[in-house]
């Protein structure tokens, strides 16, 4: 029981960020109806601008030593007292680490909507109105692309980013079995699921996001009506870039920063359309499942077996629902 | 003396009968090629672009020695991105393009290894060392052309099981790459931990990078394991692991192989993370290049290194995988020698002959001793423990011989 | 300057080759590989090789995503499979078939075995479309990659390791060297391209043709769908799973993460640079994809002169540049190279009048 409770608390901490990814995904298909096959290598840009601007930018020779570690002297002082590894000398190296964590965040969200509006001027907007096949295929030749690009731009691959939350141990035991959680988890799935709902909210109650309901409604009705349907394009894309760079930055502290972050964005994808292309409510549930589900894979059978958990689910669903759990049916004329 | 045409030929019969027939039966080429994978991309993009400089120091060195037998001796290095296919054709191109003047080949990991294996035959055959000691490379009956620098990953984690028995351990963890690399020692080593009394607790397999830490770092924390054994990492994962279990204050000593022992990551991860390699140990087969005193060789490479790579890095240290790719090299260079200074051709199987019949050769420094090919490995190596506070890698153990 | 071709009879008509032109191409294509296999360099062996393994399933993708209009981001899996299933049976025949008949029995049960595994892959086509089957058979090829690797099989598979594969013995003729390797995949590639010519006089390609046109219109003609789109995925499969097995004859070892994701969009990349629905499509797409990454790394060792520091950028180079061929023909030549020669072609046989 104990060991369950832990496993399916993994699980959702993971699935909160899946879902942030996800989300991504579902506006950028909301508004422009592109499956983005390259978003998970949007986020790995988000993983990397998050190491440049937290890790490479403090260290370089020209930045002032705050910014690399930050040292008052009451921290140096608290510092001394508190014992190595223990909870508050998490807490008092996490302060310490501030400066540069808000500038590591700061700078992947900029960049990252910098490197969206890019893609979304280049390649998405002479797709307006092309068939589904070229506008998957593009994003597919973007995923090759911007492999690539990262190859040649970030060589380091050891890195140590620091944790966006203090990285607290939290223990306490169930019955027998002792749960062993990470504070930054923690912290990362309440942001992730607070950014979900704010987008969710957003969606719906702001002006711009009515814009994108209404262009994913009708294009051509909602460019008539009023509503300009470039600008929402990009704005979507900004969004999905933007939400994408802080997933990158939490799956930099989780899983180290590399190349292969970029295939999260599969598995992703798979649990989309596992919850139904345009339907955030139906999404969130199947991140959240798929997340518990891989974390008790991870369990009973291990670590390789969990990694195709999302892909078998997809096409178990796809064959009773074609249009995932909540999606829409596509209504199509002959 | 007057020479007509058939005193001629005949003063050059004898003459050629002298020197040796081989000299002339085939021309002598202008140079040797030695080709070479390296991962200078990819996951263990670190590690190939640390060992790159290698190729050009050995090739100024060997030839400042006199090449083999007075012909120079020329590297040819490529990007594989550690994907076994590129090397494969990396191998096959230079094969194509460069004919019998490839007299070697260096690959860059176990997979290359494995998957070049079968190519080597016939007129395909060269002998072929690399970044890899998997356990399957050291026999010559299945391999004959490959050999390893050192002590396979077997030998190494009999080493390292036998160290935690000694020390009144009872219970191993063992986590562990998906990758050949990663898997190669693992049944072995449950079978060395089933005969030393050890209790395997917990087998972990993650991704060979951005594995997924806290869900790793948990299964170790449930299993209780006094011990683990990290395999089949490089730059990543295995610092995050340790990093890990440390935040979580578990008393787990952990352990690895030789890719995990490299100076220059652990003292970054010191410098971002903070002390907690502690007490971190594991095998090394060679001597750490700090330790020159007893080491002749590894004084003419920090002069060759001094003077070619000023104001880098490797000025003043050169990593434990430079050194690794170095000895494969010396092995070749000294097979290569021998071969010709026996007068034979430079063929794979008379380079096959002469490499496994190295006995008794005094490396200058990588080992603690004379060597000798034991199925085309040698099983020799040291444990190590790190030191947060000198950045160094102490020895904890003599030459343990496997 | 041809103004049309006279058909005298239906029979010459309906000829896969149906003209001089096609005929004296087709001819002097069979003497040019004649003389290519005698003549050219290792290297040039080599990479022809890999054209020639890589044209067998890239005309089997043509069937499917550009005469029948599905989209598959998995086809590398089939690749696996007949790659697999060829050393399998390989492995279980040993010394209770003779060898000179081993390579002929195991290579149609292996494309029989992929075919039948294409089928089930395409269930999921008959309830959707377009994304959601990219997506699909993205997810299966993840799942047979997983398969190949895992422990469980490894006895049959190699595992991560990967298995050493046999050499082919046709009736004793033993294809130990890559120069007769190359002859039976030039062989093979031809059949496969005439047979994908073939297909499409047929009634079933017509069917192909006119589910990709518009499927629901298809069904109201009388196409079944379920027949037709499943039996276009079996084809495709098998085209796939022969090239594996080519695959698994040339090298002498095979290891799962040769088939990953990469393969299968190469495969797919090759059909749209190359032209979709057009025979030669994948002739041009797949000489492109092999080349231009040999090139720049030709190139470039030529440029840097060796230099270990500059070999670091080629890989991600390559990489760039098929992403940027990739975009660049989907958005200015989405109809391919063979559009591009046809126009050249055009040109020159109208010259010297109007051009286009």
């Amino acid at each position: 029981m104990g060991q369950f409770l832990q496993f399916a608390i993994n699980g959702l901490m993971s699935g909160a960020i899946y879902a942030l990814i996800a989300v991504g995904i579902v506006s950028v298909y909301k508004a422009t109806k592109v499956v983005n096959f390259a978003h998970g290598y949007l986020i790995m840009f988000g993983a990397y601008f998050y190491f440049t601007f937290a890790v490479i930018v403090p260290q370089a020779a020209w930045a002032p030593a705050w910014l690399a570690s930050w040292q008052p002297d009451w921290l140096v002082a608290a510092k001394a007292d508190a014992p190595m590894f223990s909870p508050l000398g998490a807490v008092l190296d996490w302060v310490s680490n501030l400066p540069r964590i808000i500038l590591g965040i700061s700078g992947a969200v900029i960049a990252n909507a910098l490197l969206g509006r890019l893609v979304e001027r280049t390649l998405m907007r002479p797709l307006m109105g092309q068939s589904i096949f070229a506008m998957i295929m593009v994003t597919v030749g973007l995923i090759s692309i911007l492999s690539g690009a990262s190859s040649i731009i970030w060589t380091a691959d050891a890195a140590f980013v620091p944790h966006i939350a203090p990285n607290t141990p939290v223990r306490f035991s169930i019955g027998d079995t002792m749960i062993f959680l990470f504070g930054a988890d923690l912290v990362n799935m309440v942001i992730a699921l607070l950014l979900f709902g704010g987008i969710v909210l957003w969606v719906r109650y702001t002006k711009s996001g009515i814009a994108i309901r209404a262009t994913a409604e009708d294009q051509s009705t909602a460019y008539s009506m009023g509503i300009s349907v470039p600008k929402v394009f990009s704005r979507a894309w900004v969004l999905a870039c933007t939400t994408g760079a802080i997933a990158g930055a939490i799956l930099a502290t989780r899983n180290g920063v590399s190349p292969t972050l970029g295939l999260f964005g599969f598995s992703v994808l798979a649990i989309v359309l596992l919850g139904g292309l345009d339907s955030y409510v139906g999404v969130f549930i199947a991140a959240m499942s798929v997340g518990v589900l891989e974390a008790m894979t991870q369990w009973k059978l291990g670590g390789e077996w969990a990694e195709i958990v999302p892909y078998v689910a997809v096409l178990l669903v796809l064959l009773v629902r074609p249009h995932g759990l909540m999606g829409s049916k596509e209504v199509e004329r002959i | 003396m007057t020479m007509n045409r058939r005193a001629f030929l005949g003063t050059t019969a004898a003459a050629t009968a002298a020197l040796g027939t081989p000299m002339i039966l085939k021309a002598q080429p202008a140079e040797y090629i030695i080709g070479a994978s390296l991962p200078l991309t990819g996951p263990f993009a670190t590690a190939g672009q640390l060992v790159a400089p290698a190729f050009t120091m050995a090739q100024k060195l060997f030839n400042d020695e006199g090449g083999v037998a007075g012909t120079p001796i020329r590297f040819v290095t490529e990007d594989s991105g550690y994907i076994p296919q590129n090397s494969l054709a990396n191998y096959q191109r230079a094969l194509a393009s460069h004919g019998n003047n490839l007299v070697g080949y260096m690959a860059d990991s176990t997979g290359a290894m494995k998957l070049m294996a079968p190519e080597l035959k016939g007129a395909n055959a060269r002998i072929m060392g690399s970044t890899s000691f998997a356990s399957e490379l050291a026999d010559p009956a299945t391999h004959p052309y490959q050999y390893v620098s050192g002590p396979s990953y077997q030998s190494q984690f009999d080493i390292l099981l036998e160290n935690i028995k000694a020390e009144g351990g009872t219970t191993v963890a063992f986590i562990y790459s998906n990758t050949e690399f990663g898997r190669d020692p693992i049944a072995h080593g449950r079978a060395t931990a089933e005969r030393l009394g050890l209790k395997v607790v917990l087998e972990e397999v993650t991704k060979p990078q951005g594995a997924d830490i806290p869900t790793h770092v948990t299964k170790l924390a449930q299993s209780g394991a006094e011990y683990c054994i990290l395999q089949g990492y490089v730059t990543g994962v295995w610092p995050q692991l340790i990093g890990g279990a440390r935040q979580f204050g578990l008393p787990t000593k952990f352990r690895g192989t030789f890719w995990g022992m490299e100076k220059i990551i652990a003292d970054r991860i010191t410098e971002q993370a903070g002390p907690f390699l502690a007490g971190y140990e594991g095998v090394m087969p060679y001597r750490y290049f700090w330790d020159q005193a007893d080491a002749p060789r590894y004084q003419t490479y920090a002069k060759y290194a001094g003077e070619m790579f000023a104001g880098t890095p490797l000025e003043k240290y050169l990593s434990t995988w430079t050194l690794q790719t170095m000895c494969g090299l010396e092995i070749a260079f000294k097979t290569l020698r021998d071969t010709a200074e026996a007068g034979h051709e430079l063929t794979a199987d008379n380079l096959a002959e002469t490499l496994a019949g190295i006995s008794d050769w005094d490396t200058g420094g990588f080992f603690g001793g004379p060597i000798s090919m034991v199925n085309n490995a040698i099983g020799t190596g040291r444990v190590y423990a790190y030191d947060p506070e000198s950045g160094l890698f102490n020895p904890t153990s003599d030459w343990l011989s496997v | 300057m041809i103004n049309g071709n006279l058909k005298s009879s239906y029979g010459s008509d309906e000829r896969i080759v149906n003209n001089g032109y096609k005929q004296a191409f087709v001819y002097g294509s069979f003497l040019c590989l004649a003389a290519f296999a005698l003549f050219a360099n290792d290297y040039m062996i080599l990479i022809a090789c890999q054209v020639g393994i890589l044209l067998v399933a890239v005309v089997g993708i043509n069937i499917l995503t550009g005469y029948t209009g599905l989209i598959s981001l998995g086809h590398g899996a089939f690749v696996a499979i007949g790659a697999y299933a060829v050393t399998i049976l390989h492995n279980a025949m040993d010394g209770i078939v003779p060898d000179a008949l081993t390579a002929l029995i195991a290579i149609p049960v292996a494309v029989t075995i992929t075919a039948l595994i294409g089928i089930i892959v395409g269930l999921p086509s008959l309830r959707v479309k377009g994304l959601y089957l990219a997506v699909a058979t993205l997810a299966a090829s993840f799942i047979v990659i997983f398969i190949v690797e895992n422990e469980t099989f490894a006895g049959y598979t190699g595992g991560v390791v990967g298995i050493n594969t046999p050499v082919p013995n046709l009736l004793g003729w033993e294809l130990d060297t890559k120069r007769e390797m190359f002859i039976f995949i030039s062989v093979s590639a031809v059949l496969a391209l005439l047979a994908g010519q073939n297909l499409f006089r047929t009634r079933v390609g017509r069917a192909f043709i006119a589910i990709r046109d518009r499927d629901y219109s298809a069904e109201i003609l009388g196409i079944s769908l379920l027949r037709y789109k499943l039996m276009s995925f079996a084809l495709s499969a098998a085209y796939c799973g022969m090239a594996g097995a080519l695959f698994a004859y040339f090298y002498a070892r095979i290891l799962p993460e040769q088939f990953e994701l990469e393969l299968s969009l190469e495969l797919i990349a090759a059909v749209i640079v190359g032209g979709m629905g057009r025979t030669l499509g994948p002739l041009f797409g797949v000489i492109l994809i092999v080349l231009v990454p040999e090139l720049i790394k030709v190139t470039a060792s030529v440029v840097t002169n060796g230099d270990t520091a500059s070999t670091r950028i080629i890989a991600p180079l390559q990489e760039i540049i098929f992403g940027l061929l990739l975009i660049f023909f989907l958005l200015k030549e989405p109809l391919g190279i063979n559009h591009i020669v046809d126009r050249l072609i055009r040109a020159a046989n109208r010259w010297p009048f109007a051009r286009g």
